[in-house]
């Protein structure tokens, strides 16, 4: 579903991204992970076609996001990690303008939004302007308008920042059922029990190197540290000057 | 397991039209709900900006009026010099303003970021930006040009096909430099990355710093010669540089003038207006074959360019240097001071630091300046002399208060949304709002004063008369700093970002009207003696010497005056400041 072919984005002189090679079967739950300025944003941007990669190519069910970018979008779905909508707009309006951009006839958008109110709950306060929403009502709705269209590919960037605790148990559950359906999920977060609890593979990148790609599981094997915590894990290869472990690629 | 139709079955590829007419619905959509909430929320605004505009547009009107009548009664052809000089000036300045606002709205903005990620043409979004711009743009150009317009068709006694027909002209012109400044824009930050917006802000200056020097010299005074007919001959040539027939200016005026043309013999107001639709069908034809070029360059560059744009951004990433004042101003004085010595350092450095701010106050100042410093071109009587120089007294102010409304006046609102450091801090909330007023005198008081001195001796006024100006100068700044900072504490925005949205709020508009008020009644009592003074003088002898004109007019007068200003200064700074600190006491963020 998301394939990753060698690609390198550079800013300036300096090298963002460094050879990455990834592929993302359907139905997965990926979790990207890594520090501060490891290279997380620019993978995401370069899936979603806000950056194009200085080397390789970036495939969506097979279309490639530069030479084909409306081709690999209408199977994308992407939930920024600040939500842009428009504040003149109320939540069913910007939701009406994504399934209507996404080509969707009338009949089965409105079905479609009928189905996110309800899911994230946005029922009270749908029909208000955008302006007065706070952060996590915002997020329920980018959430909301990235699902519409059933894309066969979810991208989530720090997907839970301004969510209360209720809003964050719908968001894994729908995740949950949505990939048990076959959605394939690209996320990058922070959040290590996140990742620990939902994701079916991750990976560890560092300063735009892939460090470790595969499950849990791998990940302790590999460490041969059968009882330690993924923070432990985390710390340690990110600490690492050059774990070996991105060779794990499939 | 239960398998979702996952393929986005139900999407399909949108067409051209079917996406064009849904930006359009987003527009119209935005713009309703954005004019119902300003009708509704600020009643008093709209009002003030309708009546204005409307006394702006009914000025002009009477302006042109005359000046077209005049025209027409010593050399009719000189009209349509004046339009092509006016429109291919216009026509420079809309495709500068067009690509610096696309520049903008299609590769720093977050709505850009959302339709980029959507499957959207890249065409499609450029159009839809593109018409935003061109509105953002082009309305100066219609409140500019639309009383010019009727008044040349008014003067002309213009048959109603050339009023119909105005609008229609006007439109297919301004897509012509808007389209042309979108192609710049697209062109330069696909192929010139790098140098992106310094070059469109540079090349932008560049035309802006030639434009004014071109029109200086082509309206320069030449000693003796002024209004004679050598003198008009010489504009005539100076001028035609502008009647160029390949210049969408010219096909614009000389449809104009067709179209206003009434024909005097059988037919003739017929073929005028073929010839009139002659040139707006080549308007039109260009207009959309630049919009073909455009959208086929936003197709095969949008993304990359927008993508290649941000291969720079951690480039950007600059180590600043302290400088010397910083740590002299930190240091000096007593440590009882030092909070407010530190407030003031911070607002110094984010202006240093802020492009936008300083570079504004270097322009208009810098222009301002320019016109002074040609002002001993001219040659002018005392009276005329000492007029000129209290009107240069009142730009320099109207100039300060519009500097200090747009970055003044929201900066109690931006320190509010970072007011849980400040909060933190063991300081008086007093100080943070002095911090504010002495940063905004201190900025700007030398100047204004170094301007208004400039304007003093270029016009070889008296020293008394410079002194009073200075005096006067000193006033404003401290008035028109109070008055900013007042307002902003006591009509502050804690949840918006923005300065010049917070600028251009309720509040805003507000302290701009006051500064203005501020600025007229400082000017007037200051100027009121002087101008008796000279009558007096004129008439010397004359029983007006004796009484309250003959008090007003001397000595006495012009120290009332003084102190008259000396009091509205200290009423219109300490009034708003006071309130100000009031408010901001009691303010909850």
């Amino acid at each position: 579903m998301i394939e990753f072919d060698h690609i390198t984005r550079f800013y300036g002189a300096k090298p963002a991204v460094s050879d990455v090679t990834l592929a993302i079967p359907r139905g997965e739950l990926f979790a990207l992970l890594g520090p501060n300025g490891a290279g997380k944003t620019t993978t995401i941007k370069m899936l979603v076609g806000l950056l194009q990669p200085s080397h390789g190519a970036v495939r969506v069910c097979g279309r490639d996001v530069v030479k084909d970018p409306r081709g690999a979008h209408v199977h994308l779905g992407y939930v920024p990690d600040e939500p842009m909508l428009y504040d003149k707009l109320t939540g069913r309006e910007f939701l009406r303008f994504i399934a209507d951009m996404f080509g969707m006839p009338r009949h089965v958008g409105g079905r479609n939004i009928d189905r996110e109110i309800e899911n994230f709950e946005l029922g009270d306060f749908a029909d208000e302007l955008t302006e007065s929403y706070s952060l996590g009502m915002k997020q329920r709705l980018v959430f909301a308008a990235s699902l519409l269209h059933d894309p066969a590919v979810l991208v989530l960037d720090e997907p839970m920042v301004g969510l209360d605790p209720r809003s964050v148990r719908i968001v894994k559950d729908l995740i949950k059922a949505r990939t048990h359906e076959g959605m394939t999920v690209f996320m990058s977060t922070h959040t290590l029990a996140m990742a620990e609890e939902l994701a079916d593979r991750v990976g560890i990148m560092v300063r735009g190197n892939l460090r470790f790609l595969g499950t849990i599981g791998e990940l302790r094997g590999q460490m041969a540290l059968e009882t330690t915590s993924l923070e432990h894990l985390y710390l340690q290869i990110t600490a690492a000057p050059a774990y070996d472990g991105s060779r794990n690629d499939r | 397991m239960a398998q979702r139709d996952v393929a986005s079955e139900s999407c399909r590829a949108l067409p051209l039209d079917a996406e064009s007419r849904l930006f359009w619905w987003l527009r119209a959509t935005i713009a309703w709900e954005t004019l119902r909430s300003m009708v509704v929320g600020a009643r008093l605004r709209v009002a003030l900006v309708a009546l204005l505009s409307l006394v702006f547009w009914g000025s002009l009107y009477g302006l042109f009026c005359e000046g077209f009548t005049f025209l027409d009664s010593i050399h009719a052809e000189v009209i349509s010099l004046v339009f092509n000089a006016f429109f291919s000036s216009l026509m420079l300045m809309l495709v500068f303003s067009t690509a610096i606002l696309l520049y903008g709205s299609m590769y720093c903005s977050r709505e850009a970021r959302l339709l980029l990620t959507l499957p959207a043409r890249a065409e499609a979004i450029f159009a839809h930006k593109f018409q935003e711009a061109l509105w953002f743009s082009s309305w100066g150009f219609v409140l500019l040009g639309s009383p010019m317009l009727v008044a040349y068709g008014v003067v002309r006694h213009a048959p109603w096909t050339y009023y119909a027909l105005m609008l229609p002209f006007m439109i297919a012109f301004v897509v012509i430099p808007a389209t042309v400044g979108g192609i710049l824009c697209m062109s330069l930050v696909a192929w010139l990355g790098r140098i992106r917006l310094y070059a469109i802000v540079g090349a932008a200056v560049i035309a802006v710093v030639g434009l004014a020097w071109v029109g200086w010299m082509l309206v320069r005074p030449e000693p003796g010669a002024a209004t004679s007919a050598a003198w008009f001959e010489k504009m005539f040539l100076k001028l035609s540089v502008t009647e160029q027939k390949f210049l969408p200016s010219w096909w614009l005026s000389t449809g104009l003038i067709e179209a206003a043309r009434r024909g005097t013999r059988r037919g003739a107001g017929w073929a005028a207006l073929m010839e009139s639709l002659r040139f707006l069908a080549l308007l039109v034809s260009n207009g959309m074959l630049l919009q073909v070029v455009a959208a086929w360059l936003a197709r095969g560059t949008y993304r990359r360019g927008y993508s290649r744009l941000a291969s720079g951004a951690p480039a950007r990433r600059q180590q600043c240097r302290e400088w010397w004042c910083d740590e002299l101003l930190s240091n000096a004085g007593s440590s009882a001071g030092r909070p407010l010595r530190l407030l003031l350092v911070k607002d110094f450095r984010l202006f240093r630091r802020d492009i936008a701010q300083w570079s504004q106050f270097v322009i208009f100042f810098g222009l301002l300046g320019i016109y002074f410093l040609n002002l001993r071109s001219f040659h002018y009587n005392d009276a005329y002399a000492s007029l000129i120089s209290f009107l240069n007294l009142a730009v320099s102010g109207l100039i300060l208060s519009t500097f200090t409304t747009r970055f003044i006046f929201p900066l109690i609102s931006l320190e509010g949304r970072r007011f849980w450091i400040l909060g933190l801090l063991p300081i008086h909330r007093d100080q943070i709002v002095l911090s504010k007023f002495i940063f905004a005198v201190v900025g700007s008081a030398p100047a204004c004063c170094g301007l208004v001195l400039l304007s003093d001796l270029m016009l070889g006024v008296s020293w008394r008369l410079i002194a009073v100006h200075e005096f006067c100068c000193l006033v404003l700044c401290a008035g028109l700093s109070g008055i900013a900072v007042g307002f902003g504490a006591l009509m502050p925005d804690l949840r918006e970002s923005s300065s010049a949205k917070i600028s251009s709020g309720f509040g805003g508009t507000l302290c701009l009207v006051v500064s203005s008020l501020f600025i007229m009644v400082v000017v007037l009592v200051a100027a009121l003696p002087v101008h008796i003074g000279s009558v007096v003088q004129a008439v010397r002898g004359m029983p007006i010497q004796t009484g309250i004109i003959g008090w007003l007019g001397g000595g006495w007068g012009m120290a009332a005056s003084l102190l008259l200003v000396g009091a509205i200064g200290i009423v219109g700074t300490m009034g708003p400041l006071r309130m100000g600190l009031r408010a901001f006491r009691r303010l909850e963020p």
